[in-house]
């Protein structure tokens, strides 16, 4: 099928023949499932998709999906899949990888792709506990989190993965939770329209090591009032009955109730997903419970050209004026001569 | 396993650490043939002189494409730092290159079914329609599923091993400069091959006994080292380190007796000590 128009997916045409083994009622499935649906509703070959990972339990993901794949080493799937995207600049290159798997052992990899802008889609499974070693605190732990390896609570600030993303001069960053389905399958497709590193942010849950650790914002009771669903060039509104929003007061967000204050819908903030300063969606990735909603859905998305289209244009630009056209007059350049 | 073809070019300088950025040294070889986890075999060979690393840089390459397997040239500083006229070949009278890649066929593509000669699996590139597949670090059954399964961890395994064995079918013989049958045999591997070849054409131009054999094939080794070694009264291997070819052939040939000269002095052999001690070797002090 050479006609990308004709092509109808379902998304059990990406499930794999492998046998799942995350436990029972681990995020990562509702995750899976998730990406399969975006995928289906892509329009791509199925075969353009090449999915990299790390190491950890969300590492297993590649294995799940019926399409290339490649379960690479610990934190250097950024590396694996800049090559891949860099070589094979048609292919819709996906990277899987947790949060000890990308901001410890690879935090430097993943700085440097997203600093370059490469287009890879990059799925973070936050879970806040290395789960596949069964239960280290890892770089996204809360401080004070009692792990196996803090048996007295960490004592380490914790990364925000929205505020290493954009202090990495990313340009593509959403959040979303493991269980809503609708709302990461439109993040997935998005980020995968989106030219360039797209960061999603993952809230997942590990029922066996860090048990509820998102509960708090991602409950079904809590969750209308303590997230916030960001949508580009709309107000910045929330809660069960759409009455609270957020306003900079200052040089900060603050959480207002509409109707108080004479405070009405025209004076909240309206989301611009594309504005290139990221002052605002630095602080919007930065709101935490109890004194803000969680920001979900596109935090940032700026058009920014890509290092593979540099990389490409680079080339052909200089070898549009260089005289060496193959690899016989690059050995016969510079300082040769014959022995006769 | 993803046993995708990789060349690894090692320029090898005084250790360890840091130690002496861009001295020479040749301290990097059981690196090179066991320096990672688990049973994990890789070819590698070593240049000779400035103008064979071309050629070495060029086999390196054809090995890795032909066998899927990573390859590590090994060099060193004073190769990477030296020179010398170097006739430029033409790239059309190189050899070709022809990877394994799959062909397309009816039947379901098995990732890990192998050639039945060299034993590699069937390369089919990211994109290529009806053939996405999953490889990576965790060891797999032939069809790709993760597997724990005792005998087939072993069985994997051995196959790797074989396969890096295989390449070994256009590995030449071991060269000896001088008669196949003296005193002493010269042993050297890679960038020594400059002071051993000038020392021992001196000492048979002084009527001693010597011949030289150099190794640029070091994983798999050639298949006639033992016929050769065999002819020779006294072996000694010369190298830039404290002995590790030495013991390479130690483990691969037991029955030659192995003297050794050994310089860790981020310098080269002068052609002076070579002969020094290649007399003092035959006239059996």
């Amino acid at each position: 099928m050479t006609d990308t128009q004709l092509i109808q997916y379902s998304p059990k045409d990406f499930k794999s023949d492998q046998e799942v083994r995350w436990c029972p009622g681990c995020g990562d499935h509702a995750i899976l499932s998730s990406v399969q649906k975006a995928l289906s509703e892509l329009g791509i070959p199925k075969e353009k998709f090449t999915f990299v990972s790390g190491i950890g339990c969300s590492s297993r993901f590649p294995y799940y999906m019926n399409t290339y794949g490649f379960h690479g080493i610990h934190g250097r799937a950024s590396a694996i899949a800049s090559g891949v995207k860099i070589a094979n600049p048609d292919l819709s290159v996906w990277q899987i990888t947790g949060d000890g798997d990308a901001l410890a052992i690879g935090g430097n990899h993943f700085i440097h792709t997203v600093r370059r802008n490469i287009d890879i889609n990059i799925i973070l499974f936050n879970n806040e506990i290395y789960a596949l070693t069964k239960g280290q605190y890892s770089p996204t732990s809360t401080k004070g989190l009692v792990t196996k390896t803090s048996p007295f609570g960490t004592l380490e600030e914790p990364f925000s993965v929205g505020e290493l993303v954009i202090g990495a001069k990313g340009k593509f960053f959403a959040r979303t939770f493991d269980t809503n389905v609708a709302l990461s399958t439109r993040i997935y497709i998005e980020a995968a329209k989106h030219k360039g590193t797209s960061v999603i942010e993952v809230l997942q849950n590990c029922v066996i090591f860090n048990n509820g650790i998102h509960d708090i914002v991602t409950d079904k009771e809590v969750r209308d009032d303590r997230t916030i669903i960001l949508k580009h060039g709309e107000p910045m509104i929330f809660g069960k009955d759409n009455r609270s929003g957020l306003i900079l007061d200052g040089l900060k967000l603050k959480v207002v109730s509409i109707g108080e204050n004479d405070i009405t819908e025209k004076d909240l903030l309206v989301h611009d997903a594309q504005e290139s300063n990221p002052g605002i969606h630095y602080m919007l990735a930065n709101m935490r419970y109890p004194e803000y909603p969680v920001a979900l859905g596109i935090i940032r998305a700026v058009p920014w050209p890509t290092c593979e289209t540099a990389v490409e244009t680079q080339i052909k630009d200089i070898q549009k004026d260089s005289e060496i056209k193959n690899m016989d007059a690059l050995l016969n350049s510079g300082s040769v001569w014959e022995v006769e | 396993m993803a046993e995708l073809p990789l060349v690894v070019v090692n320029v090898q300088r005084g250790g360890s650490s840091t130690g002496l950025p861009a001295k020479t040294e040749q301290a990097d070889l059981m690196q090179a043939l066991f320096g990672r986890n688990g049973e994990c075999p890789v070819v590698v060979i070593a240049a000779s002189s400035p103008s064979d690393c071309f050629d070495f840089a060029f086999e390196a390459s054809r090995i890795a494409l032909e066998h899927m397997t990573p390859v590590i040239l090994l060099t060193d500083g004073y190769l990477g730092n030296g020179s010398e006229p170097w006739c430029i070949p033409e790239m059309a009278d190189l050899p070709e290159i022809k990877p394994p890649f799959v062909k397309k066929s009816d039947e379901p593509y098995i990732p890990y079914k192998r050639d039945d000669k060299r034993l590699t699996w069937f390369w089919a590139i990211a994109g290529t329609p009806g053939m996405e597949h999953r490889i990576g670090g965790l060891e797999k059954t032939i069809k790709g599923t993760v597997s724990y399964v005792p005998e087939n961890h072993e069985y994997m395994v051995k196959i790797r091993e074989e396969k890096v064995a295989r390449v070994v079918e256009k590995v030449p013989d071991l060269k000896v400069y001088g008669k196949d049958s003296a005193d002493l045999l010269v042993v050297g591997w890679g960038g020594v091959y400059g002071h051993l070849i000038t020392a021992v054409r001196e000492l048979q131009s002084e009527g001693y006994k010597v011949s030289l054999a150099n190794f640029n094939y070091i994983k798999p080794l050639p298949q006639n080292v033992r016929e050769v070694f065999g002819k020779f009264r006294k072996i000694i291997v010369c190298e830039i380190n404290l002995g590790q070819f030495a013991s390479y052939l130690r483990m691969n040939f037991q029955e030659f007796t192995y003297h050794q000269l050994n310089k860790i002095q981020g310098i080269p052999f002068t052609v002076k000590e070579i002969k020094d001690n290649c007399i003092k070797l035959l006239e059996g002090k």
